[in-house]
This record gives structure tokens, C-alpha cells and sequence, in this order.
């Protein structure tokens, strides 16, 4: 980027300092003089679906791999040298989604929001909310409630093995985190009288509990299957066995 | 009232069954349909996408035509080209009954061809 030659000189002599000492703080250093260069592909690469946002901070995350390998004795220009690698991480959302559609950060936070949303609103109601309703209390459109309610879908494109990167030390697989199988409710003298009961509650709550129960799924292979967020999957089964702890009290009763 | 149709042509590829889907939440609304219903509709059109479709996708395209009645949705979804995914490839039709049924008052499956209908349960106003 437009750097004059007195700059290029000091920035080489700090390559050559970081090579020479690995010293962190020369390394942000370097890093943050070259952030323009980041933002400057970052948003070649806009327009795709994905907020600049995030593209930045991934073209970000390119350039402290650019720094960290930069060997300044080889005579190439940073900028000449860095462009691949922070091209290469850009490109990468894309090509790890595959077909499936990148979602856009606002709408992956609506999504969270609403899931939160209907849990209160369903509660407070009596009654599923209506489209309307959780839009007003998202402050945003019935389109954006409906869009991020299909985002559940793209939200499971990640790979079950990829590590989810929450905190540093948080280097597990998502199947790692997923836990063992639920203890089984269900003994076999007990099998006969539920499965009566089962078919007293919804259908829903029903098709819930058989996948879940029957059938052995989990309940991220549920939403998968279903093309729904887990949390609403965890909702209704909390909602069917409530229902069919109520029948068995009734039952024993 | 004369009812409103909506029709939606995709190719018979995965990566297309989100529009429907989003297609069907949209209508769904524009009929009153709770979260809830909204939901049930959105897994009916996918198991329906996934039975016409196949888990890999195939030649073709998918029709699906939208009734919006007063307080029910209807949706017949046909595979053009080839009558259905191939043998091999087809979702488990015995799951995909246990789903509709559960999601949709009313659902006809066969090789090629969906029928759902879904009625607004009463109690809510249409928004």
C-alpha cells in the first residue's frame, strides 16, 4: 500500500528485529502497519453474503500469518508476499461452507435472539407467538424473524469434528462437546405404559419423543434432520415430556 | 374469497429446498401462522423436498404450487424430469410419513409427488 521508502526501510528493519527475536511486541507492530492491506482484500471479497465485518477480521487473520512467516532476506516486498496467504483465508469461509449459505452475523444474532424470544413469549402467551409478535419485540421485520429462523439450517454446515474455538484452551471437536447418550429413561416395564401414553400427546411432542427416545437421536441429529435449531428441538422435547410426566402422574394416580 | 397461488419451479438440488423452505415461511405468515406452525410448515417442505430431491440431488427440477386459503395452506410439490430420485438415493419414506404426519394435518406421499395441508389452529388473529 502507499508507503514511502523511509517507511518501507523501517518496517524492514522490524521484519528483520522479529525474525531475529520472535519479540511479540514488534510482531503487533508489524501486524497493525499492514492492516490496510487486510482491509483492502477483505472487501474484494464483500458483496458474497458475509458482513465486511467478518471479512476483515479474517483477512486480519491472514496477515498475522503474512507476518509471522515473512522472511525479509528473500527480497520480496511484504505486501507481494502477504496478498496469497490473506487471499487464500479469505476464500476459505466459502470453500468450508461448500453449497450451504454463509450467513451474515446480524442474522446468526437474530437468530439467538428470537430462540430466546420464544421461549418468553410462549410462556407469557400461553400459546406459540405469532411471526408479528416476535418481529415487535426484536424491533425488526416479519422477512428478517423468517430469515433468521432458516439460518437454524446453515448454522449445522459446520463439520461435527471441526473445532468450535470457543475459549484458548477450548481446542475439543464439536462431537467431543456433544456429550453421552442421555441415560435411558425408558425400562423395559415401563416401555409399555409410556408408549400408551405417547400416543395420547401430540404429534408433534410425539414425533419429538420417538426420534429422540425410540429411534436413539440426538438432539443435534434431530434439528439436523428436521432442518431446525437444536434449541428448538431441546424446547419441545422439554415441552413433550413435561406433557407426558403430567399423564404418567395422572396414570399412577 | 378467490384464494392467492404462489409457484416456485427449483432445481432438484439441496442447495434449493432453503428457498422453498423460506418461500413456505413466508406464505405461512402471511396466512397467521404461529412460530410454531411456521416451523411444522418448514420441516413439512423440506421432508417433501428431501423425498422429491434425494439427500445428493438429481436431475430436474421441483415444482411446488402454494394455496393460501383463508387459514390453511396447501402445497402440491412434483419432480419433473426423472419420476423421483433413484432408487438408492431416496430419504427413508416410512421416517418421512412419521414427520409429515406429525408436522401437517394432512399429507399425501408418492414417488414424484407431495400433498400437505396445514390449517391455522384458532385462538390467534391473523397478523
Amino acid at each position: 500500500m502507499s508507503l514511502d521508502d523511509a517507511e518501507r526501510q523501517v518496517l524492514r528493519a522490524k521484519f528483520k528485529e522479529y525474525g531475529r527475536t520472535g519479540e511479540r511486541s514488534v510482531r503487533d507492530e508489524l501486524i497493525e502497519a499492514h492492516l490496510r492491506l487486510a482491509e483492502h482484500l477483505a472487501r474484494r471479497f464483500s458483496n458474497r453474503g458475509v458482513a465486511l465485518d467478518d471479512l476483515v477480521q479474517v483477512a486480519s487473520l491472514g496477515l498475522v500469518k503474512a507476518v509471522e512467516r515473512f522472511d525479509p532476506d528473500r527480497g520480496l516486498e511484504f505486501s507481494t508476499f502477504a496478498t496469497p496467504t490473506i487471499v487464500g483465508e479469505l476464500k476459505r469461509p466459502f470453500r468450508d461452507k461448500g453449497w450451504s449459505v454463509r450467513v451474515p452475523r446480524r442474522v446468526q444474532e437474530l437468530h439467538v435472539e428470537i430462540n430466546t424470544l420464544v421461549g418468553e413469549l410462549t410462556q407469557r402467551l400461553g400459546r406459540s407467538p405469532t411471526i408479528a409478535e416476535l418481529a415487535g419485540m426484536a424491533s425488526t421485520s416479519e422477512e428478517e424473524v423468517l430469515e433468521a429462523m432458516e439460518a437454524a439450517q446453515a448454522y449445522r454446515s459446520a463439520s461435527i469434528d471441526a473445532p468450535t474455538g470457543g475459549g484458548d484452551d477450548d481446542t475439543r471437536g464439536l462431537a467431543a462437546q456433544l456429550g453421552d447418550e442421555d441415560v435411558n429413561l425408558f425400562e423395559a416395564e415401563n416401555r409399555l405404559l409410556i408408549a400408551d401414553l405417547l400416543t395420547t400427546l401430540p404429534k408433534r411432542e410425539q414425533l419429538m419423543l420417538r426420534l429422540r427416545f425410540f429411534e436413539g437421536m440426538t438432539q443435534s441429529q434431530i434439528a439436523d434432520r428436521l432442518g431446525i435449531s437444536q434449541m428448538h428441538v431441546s424446547r419441545l422435547l422439554a415441552k413433550s415430556l413435561g406433557q407426558l410426566r403430567d399423564r404418567v402422574e395422572h396414570a399412577d394416580g | 374469497m378467490t384464494e392467492d397461488e404462489i409457484r416456485l419451479a427449483v432445481p432438484a438440488s439441496p442447495e434449493f429446498v432453503r428457498l422453498a423452505r423460506l418461500t413456505a415461511a413466508g406464505l405461512a405468515n402471511r396466512v397467521g401462522f404461529t412460530y410454531d406452525e411456521v416451523e411444522d410448515l418448514r420441516i413439512a417442505v423440506g421432508e417433501a423436498c428431501s423425498h422429491l430431491i434425494g439427500t445428493g440431488g438429481r436431475a430436474g427440477s421441483v415444482s411446488l404450487v402454494f394455496r393460501l386459503g383463508a387459514n390453511e395452506v396447501r402445497i402440491e410439490a412434483k419432480a419433473s424430469g426423472a419420476a423421483g430420485p433413484s432408487d438408492g438415493d431416496t430419504a427413508d419414506p416410512a421416517m418421512s410419513a412419521q414427520i409429515l404426519d406429525a408436522v401437517v394435518d394432512e399429507f399425501h406421499l408418492a414417488r414424484g409427488a407431495v400433498f400437505l395441508r396445514k390449517r391455522r389452529a384458532d385462538g390467534v388473529r391473523a397478523s
